[in-house]
Parts: structure tokens; C-alpha cells; sequence
């Protein structure tokens, strides 16, 4: 079943020198699955994902074909109906929770407020959904980390406490922005497997937005991997090894590995015709 | 002797009435041509050594000497010569306002050498760096790029020693393959002896020959590069900093997709 | 023209010269987006023009005295703006007046900067006791209205105009030594200040070359916004006769010697006002479109 359908999507800025398009025609569509989104800086996928919730700010502007979710026109939702749907049916995670997070409100009012306000539960009814939350990102003691603010808490612990916070209202569709980019490696490696279960025990769909060819390998069904705003390859996850895309290849290539030869690491080569296609 | 030898080196930090060990008691030793890497997770202290060595934090305890010799304070013009750093983010290690030729020929200046129209073309073209942009400002050039010029000014000294902290980390993979391959190749043709801090083992193990993994400000466990590339670590912590490597997921997943 | 413009917008300049004056295109045409930013140029350019030219468009003598002619309404035959009570023609005294103004204007913009600048930046960089001592000095300084301040300066000095720049200079710059101060406190722990350190270079050459220079937009900012606060003091020492000394056609003067008259000729104080407010606002709005233009945190964007 399709969840999310998106079909040549653009999004464009305008700038001194004309426009500049950071998305350029890219479809997908969506299951209740987990999507990878993978591309160096300046790829348009950071776009793409703020693009599906119409977070686009003026005066850049989004097109496409069609946009749908679950039956639902994106493109045609009125500001109140999308605000409906964030949060509460698409939920994001960004990569630093010390910018998501209000810094002058302690963790066990942001979690409740949404249930508090939106839907209207009583106070010990929030404070108990929230603590589930938290225990479902594996926070051994919910009820400091209720009490705490977030400059108290450590990266880890702050992205947990995002990940809890969106997945209180048990969104269909969570895109995640570099949810662990800005954690360590170990931290990292707990983070995505909380998240990893979250979304196989929900079905929800996930898209997870990286730079990280490896590890979206490692963590979702799919890979959409692009370039200048464009998706040069789509593939099973599985079969990222087997990649054909020249740009594919050199990305994977071109990465250390621990016992690896200490011969000069391949570079990738952007004067392939891939390359001119691609440029606007 | 060592060129480069820390014994017991304490850090720490006081603000606010707070103390913060930052560094606790770390020695380690570099020889002259080695490249040595110190790895570890945010808040181990890794960095913070490195600016101990340029005078850039407080040393609570313990010695640091180069060739031999404790190191002044202030660390003066001769050590400039001789020890020099390059930052982990490019867009912050460079003057906004001032061109890359003014850039590269400050330290020149500063030390009274002539040449430097020749010298700052060069330099330049050894981190292959085209000659018109010589006068481009930082945000006409990009991550990458940056970070070239900053290596290049780091090397107009003819330093022996590169202090690197985390000097890919902000840029992109196909980027940081470029720059890897600079450094490594700087190294070979200068003979420079390198103190490389990163938080990817992966990068660590392809640049350097000896590693110090550290954790809270404390030296775990040592390791020759032939060891961790066979995994030979014996401290539970630098086994799971090993294990959680990213470009181990790689085959774990290749592992899985291909039973 | 168009060789000119694309020698300006060449990303690969071939010197610094050519690398700085490509910025200052930019910068340019950054300004010229901005029509209230370019209005307030026009008023400055048109007060420069003013005060350059004003022997050659002042219709007459601005000294000259003509009591037979003396407190004729605006639009007189011969006397645009009217005459005062001495018969001499408001629009020439208001033209020759625009060099005064600028004089002093200038003077200030010259000194009290370049003062603020310096002990906000040291004490920015040293911190620790020169910061402590530095900050407190200005702070007395900022402890006294500006006027007040100025007044008890000129008292001491003796009036003039000389004096009077001083006055104002002396009492200008705590403003530009906080902001100075501030803008070094963030620069101060950046890498690239760390990298000149390690490059060995003293404190001199890092608080000069570098520091200033990341300071420098945030002060002219302030100091272009600040004018019309200078203008409207010069103006306040020469209103109550501790500045510009008569029969000199200063603005702050003129508006004092029609005070007497101010309900019958309503002129002869009117008009220097009017001129002190079109060039105050003509200096704001220039500060607000410079801001837009030389905020770091719009550079380079």
C-alpha cells in the first residue's frame, strides 16, 4: 500500500544570479517501509523531506505533479490542514536536538504539551503516555529525564527524547533528518536501533535522510541515492554493493575502511556523462 | 627520543566555579615521520591535547616536550616553526575578510621571510589549489576547498610537525577521500610527522600508524595499526568503538544481504 | 562601463585591490536594493555637495548684515527661506552652515571611533584586569548624560568649535568601545584568531589585522546611526552658546537666535531645524540600509 506519493517534485530559490532549483524532478512513492535518502551536501535531500511537509520557506517554492499522503492532496492542503498533519500524522526528526528542543521548558512539558493540548488528556494521563514514550527509547529513568531540561541531557539522551516526542502521537510517516549525525558512534549505533524497532513494531513508514551511504545500507529497505537534485539510482538496500551508478560506486569507494589499503583512496570522478546530465 | 613526548598530561578546564578535567593524566609518544592518531567519542579529550601542545589550554599537569625540549610560555615564534595546526571546520578557521593571499602570506609576514608572491603561488599549487584564486575571500570557495587553503597555511612554515584535528569531519565523503589523500601525500613528500585526532576509527586507520583510544580524558588502550585493522584491541571500550564503525555496518549488512 | 563591471564581478580578481574594490561592488549593489538606505545616501551626498559648493549656490553673504531687510518671511523677493534679525538670508547661513555641521561630523567620525575601537578590542582580547579597568573607565563615561558631559568639557575647554568636536568626540565613544568589545569577545575563541596565534603572531598584529576588521562593520553601523545624535549635541552646545561662536552660521546657533521670535517669525528657527532633521534622518536611514549591507551575519551569504 503507498503511503506517501511523490511525483516530480522541484523546489526553487530564487537568487541574484536566477533561479536555483535544489530539487529537480525527483519521484517516489512510499510504503509502509524504510526509505533512504543519501547524497552529499547540497544533494536537494534535506529539501526533499522538508519539501513533503511544505516546510519550504518563502520565497523558495515547491512544484510537483503530485504529492500525496494516504489519499490526501499535499500540494492543495490548506496551512490549517497541514498543520493537522504534522506532527500528528508525519512527524520529523532533525539532526541536533539542542535546536529542537525549547531550552526553557522542562522535557516532561514539551512531551505532554501536544497530548495536554490536542487531545485532551488529564494531567497524569499525559505524564503516563509520556513516560511509555520514554521507555520506548530504552531512557532507563523516565522520571528524572521528565523533570530535566535539555541543556541537562547529553546528545544521545536529547535525540532519544526527540525521537519519544514525535512518536507520542503515533505518526504514520516519520522522516528523520540525520537523526545521528551529531552523536557518537556507539551512541549512534543505539539511537538508530530504537528507531529501527519503533518503526518495524508500529509499520510506520520512515523515510531517513543521510550522508551516510553505510549506515542507510545498514538501516533501511531502499535507497534513493542523489546528486544536484536529482535521483541518479534507486536501490534495494541489499544490493548497494552492487550498485552500477558511477556515482553510487565512487561514493562507496571513495570511504576508508579499517584494514583497508592505505593506497591513496579512490576520488570520485565527476567528469562522467552522469555528471553533465545532472547539471542544471 | 621522542619528537614528540607527553608525560602525564592534565587539563582542566575552570568556569564559573566549575572544574572540568578535560585531560587526566595522558602519556604518549611520537616518534619523528610517524603518524599517530588519537580517537575517541566527544568529551574524551582528544582534541583538548592538541591545544595543549599550541598553548590553546590550560596544562594542570604533566610535561609536554618537542625534540627534547619542555615547551615555553607563551609558545613563541620558534615553535610556530616547527608545530603547526590545522581545524576541524573550515569555515570557521579561516579570516571571513581576508583573501586566501593574505591568508597564506600572514605567517610569512609575521616571521620577516621574503618571497612570498612566489611562496603563496606554490603553496597554492601544492594542495592543488588553481592559482586565480589566489585573491577569492573563504565564501567563494567551498568546504573542500577551504580546507586546502587552510592546510596550505598551515604548511608555509615548512613545519615538521602537523597538529590535524579532525581535519575531514566536516566535509562530505567524496571530499574527505581528496583530502586524505593530500594529507597523506603531503606527509610523504615533507616527511612530516603527524598528530591526528578524529572520531572515525575507519579514518584513523588509513592515516595513521599508531593509535591512542581515549575515553573521558583518560588513555584507554594503544594500538599499533596491524592490530586494529585484525581487531587485536583488548579493552572492552575500544572493542565497541570498533565494532559500532561505521564502515563495519557496511559489512554487516553486506553479511546480511548476501547469507 | 560593462569591461568595468565585469573586471568588479570577475570570481577570480588579480590582485587585492581588484579582489576588495569586487566587494565593495557587491556591498554596492547590495545598498542600491534598498530604497530608503539610498535616500538617506542621497541626503548625505546632497549635504557634502551643500557644504563643498556653498560659496557658489548661497545667494549672499551670510554674514552680511541689511537691517532694513531684516525678519522677511520666506518667499520674499531675494530671500527664499526669509532673513533673521539681522536682515541676513536664512538660505545662504543654512548653506554655509552645512560645512559646519559637516566639519564637525566629520571630526567626531574620525576620532571617536577610532578611540572606542581601540579600547574595545583590547579589552576585548586581553580580558581579565585591562578589561576590567578598560570597561570601567568607559562606564563612568557612559554614567553621564552625553550633553551634560559635553557641556562641563566645553566649560572647562572654553567654547568654540574646536572644542566643541572634542567635547563630543570625548563623550561618543563608550558606545563604540562596547560594541567593539562585544564583536571581540565572539571572534576572540575563533579558530582562525587561533591560527594566526599559532603562527606566532603578537597581539599587535592579531588585534589589528584581524579583530578590527571583523569589528569594524558593527561600528560603522553604530557611528552612522549615531550622527544625528552628534549633530543635534553640536547643535545643543551652540544652542545654549557653548559651541560655534556667532556671527558663524552654525545650525544649532541660528535655531538659538530665533527662539526670540519664534511666535511672529517662526522662520528663523524653523528653517535650521528643518535642516537638522532632514540630515539627521538622511544619516539614519544610510545606518539602517548599512546594516543590511555590512552585518557579518549577512555577509557572504
Amino acid at each position: 500500500m503507498t503511503l506517501l506519493s511523490v511525483r516530480n517534485l522541484r523546489v526553487t530559490f530564487p537568487s541574484d544570479t536566477g533561479p536555483i532549483q535544489a530539487v529537480r524532478g525527483v519521484s517516489f512513492d512510499l510504503g509502509r517501509e524504510r526509505l533512504g535518502i543519501v547524497g552529499e551536501s547540497g544533494s536537494g535531500k534535506t529539501m526533499t523531506g522538508r519539501a513533503v511537509l511544505r516546510l519550504i520557506r518563502p520565497p523558495g517554492r515547491i512544484e510537483a505533479e503530485a504529492m500525496t499522503f494516504d489519499g490526501q492532496d499535499l500540494l492543495a492542503a490548506s496551512p490549517a490542514q497541514m498543520r493537522a498533519l504534522r506532527g500528528r500524522r508525519i512527524a520529523m526528526v532533525m539532526q541536533d536536538p539542542k535546536y529542537s528542543l525549547n531550552p526553557v521548558m522542562s522535557v516532561g512539558d514539551q512531551l505532554t504539551e501536544g497530548l495536554r493540548r490536542r487531545d485532551r488528556l488529564g494531567r497524569a494521563e499525559a505524564r503516563r503516555r509520556a513516560i511509555a514514550a520514554l521507555e520506548a527509547v530504552q531512557i532507563r529513568d523516565p522520571d528524572r529525564v521528565m523533570d530535566a531540561y535539555p541543556h541537562e541531557l547529553s546528545g544521545g539522551m536529547g535525540q532519544r527524547v526527540m525521537i519519544a516526542m514525535m512518536l507520542i502521537p503515533e505518526p504514520d510517516l516519520l522522516i528523520a533528518d540525520e537523526p545521528t549525525s551529531a552523536l557518537d558512534v556507539t551512541v549512534q549505533a543505539e539511537v538508530l536501533s530504537i528507531l529501527d524497532g519503533l518503526v518495524r513494531d508500529r509499520g510506520m513508514g520512515l523515510i531517513f535522510i543521510s550522508h551516510d551511504l553505510r549506515l542507510v545500507a545498514r538501516f533501511c529497505d531502499r535507497v534513493l541515492v542523489m546528486y544536484r537534485g536529482r535521483v541518479v539510482e534507486e536501490l534495494a538496500a541489499g544490493d548497494l554493493l552492487a550498485a552500477r551508478h558511477p556515482y553510487t560506486r565512487g561514493l562507496l569507494n571513495c570511504l576508508p575502511r579499517i584494514g583497508g589499503s592505505r593506497a591513496p583512496l579512490p576520488v570520485l570522478d565527476r567528469s562522467g556523462d552522469w555528471a553533465d546530465e545532472a547539471a542544471p | 627520543m621522542s619528537l614528540i613526548e607527553i608525560d602525564n598530561l592534565s587539563v582542566t578546564f575552570r568556569a564559573k566555579g566549575r572544574v572540568v578535567p578535560a585531560v587526566r593524566e595522558v602519556s604518549l609518544k611520537v616518534e619523528a615521520r610517524e603518524s599517530y592518531g588519537l580517537v575517541g567519542e566527544s568529551g574524551s579529550g582528544k582534541s583538548t591535547i592538541l591545544r595543549a601542545i599550541c598553548g590553546l589550554a590550560p596544562v594542570s599537569g604533566g610535561s609536554i616536550r618537542i625534540g627534547g625540549e619542555p615547551l615555553p610560555d607563551p609558545r613563541g615564534r620558534a615553535f610556530s616553526r616547527r608545530v603547526q595546526m590545522v581545524f576541524q571546520d573550515p569555515y570557521s578557521s579561516l579570516h571571513p575578510r581576508h583573501t586566501l593571499d593574505r591568508t597564506l602570506s600572514e605567517p610569512l609576514a609575521i616571521h620577516g621571510l621574503g618571497g612570498a608572491d612566489a611562496r603563496v603561488v606554490q603553496a597554492l599549487a601544492d594542495v592543488g589549489l588553481p592559482a586565480k584564486f589566489r585573491f577569492r575571500y573563504p565564501h567563494q570557495l567551498s568546504g573542500g576547498q577551504r580546507q586546502r587553503v587552510a592546510i596550505a597555511r598551515a604548511l608555509m612554515l615548512e613545519p615538521e610537525i602537523l597538529l590535524l584535528d579532525e581535519p575531514t569531519s566536516a566535509l562530505d565523503a567524496s571530499i574527505q577521500a581528496e583530502v586524505l589523500n593530500l594529507l597523506a601525500r603531503l606527509r610523504a613528500e615533507r616527511g612530516l610527522t603527524f598528530l591526528m585526532v578524529s572520531h572515525d576509527l575507519a579514518v584513523i586507520d588509513h592515516m595513521c600508524d599508531r593509535v591512542l583510544v581515549m575515553q573521558h580524558g583518560r588513555a584507554v588502550e594503544e594500538l599499533a595499526h596491524a592490530d586494529l585493522a585484525a581487531a587485536r584491541m583488548t579493552t572492552a571500550y575500544a572493542r565497541s568503538l570498533f565494532d559500532a564503525s561505521a564502515d563495519r555496518m557496511l559489512d554487516a549488512a553486506a553479511a546480511g544481504a548476501r547469507p | 562601463m560593462t569591461a568595468l563591471r565585469a573586471w568588479l564581478t570577475d570570481p577570480n580578481p588579480a590582485s587585492r585591490r581588484q579582489a576588495r574594490l569586487g566587494q565593495l561592488w557587491l556591498a554596492w549593489l547590495r545598498l542600491r536594493r534598498n530604497p530608503l538606505a539610498m535616500a538617506g545616501l542621497v541626503i548625505v551626498a546632497a549635504l557634502v555637495a551643500v557644504a563643498v559648493l556653498a560659496p557658489v549656490l548661497a545667494p549672499h553673504d551670510p554674514l552680511a548684515q541689511d537691517l532694513t531687510r531684516r525678519l522677511l518671511p520666506p518667499g520674499a523677493p531675494g530671500h527664499l527661506l526669509g532673513t533673521d534679525e539681522f536682515g541676513r538670508d536664512i538660505l545662504s547661513r543654512i548653506l554655509h552652515g552645512a560645512r559646519i555641521t559637516l566639519y564637525i561630523v566629520a571630526l567626531v567620525a574620525v576620532t571617536a571611533p577610532v578611540l572606542g575601537l581601540l579600547v574595545g578590542t583590547v579589552a576585548g582580547y586581553f580580558g581579565g584586569l585591562v578589561d576590567q579597568a578598560l570597561m570601567r573607565v568607559t562606564d563612568i563615561f557612559l554614567a553621564f548624560p552625553r550633553l551634560i558631559l559635553a557641556l562641563a568639557l566645553v566649560a572647562v575647554l572654553g567654547p568654540g568649535i574646536f572644542n566643541a568636536v572634542l567635547a563630543i568626540a570625548l563623550t561618543a565613544w563608550p558606545p563604540y568601545a562596547r560594541v567593539a568589545r562585544a564583536e571581540t569577545l565572539t571572534v576572540r575563541s575563533a579558530d582562525y584568531i587561533a591560527a594566526v596565534r599559532l603562527q606566532g603572531a603578537g597581539s599587535a598584529r592579531i588585534i589589528w589585522g584581524h579583530v578590527v576588521p571583523m569589528c569594524l562593520p558593527s561600528v560603522i553601523i553604530r557611528v552612522t546611526l549615531d550622527m544625528a545624535g552628534v549633530i543635534l549635541i553640536a547643535a545643543g552646545l551652540g544652542f545654549l552658546g557653548l559651541g560655534v561662536q556667532p556671527p558663524l552660521p552654525e545650525w544649532g546657533l541660528m535655531i538659538a537666535s530665533g527662539r526670540k521670535y519664534l511666535f511672529e517669525q517662526w522662520w528663523v528657527a524653523t528653517m535650521p531645524g528643518l535642516a537638522i532633521f532632514v540630515v539627521s534622518l538622511g544619516f539614519n536611514l544610510l545606518g539602517d540600509g548599512l546594516r543590511d549591507v555590512l552585518d557579518p551575519r549577512s555577509a557572504g551569504r
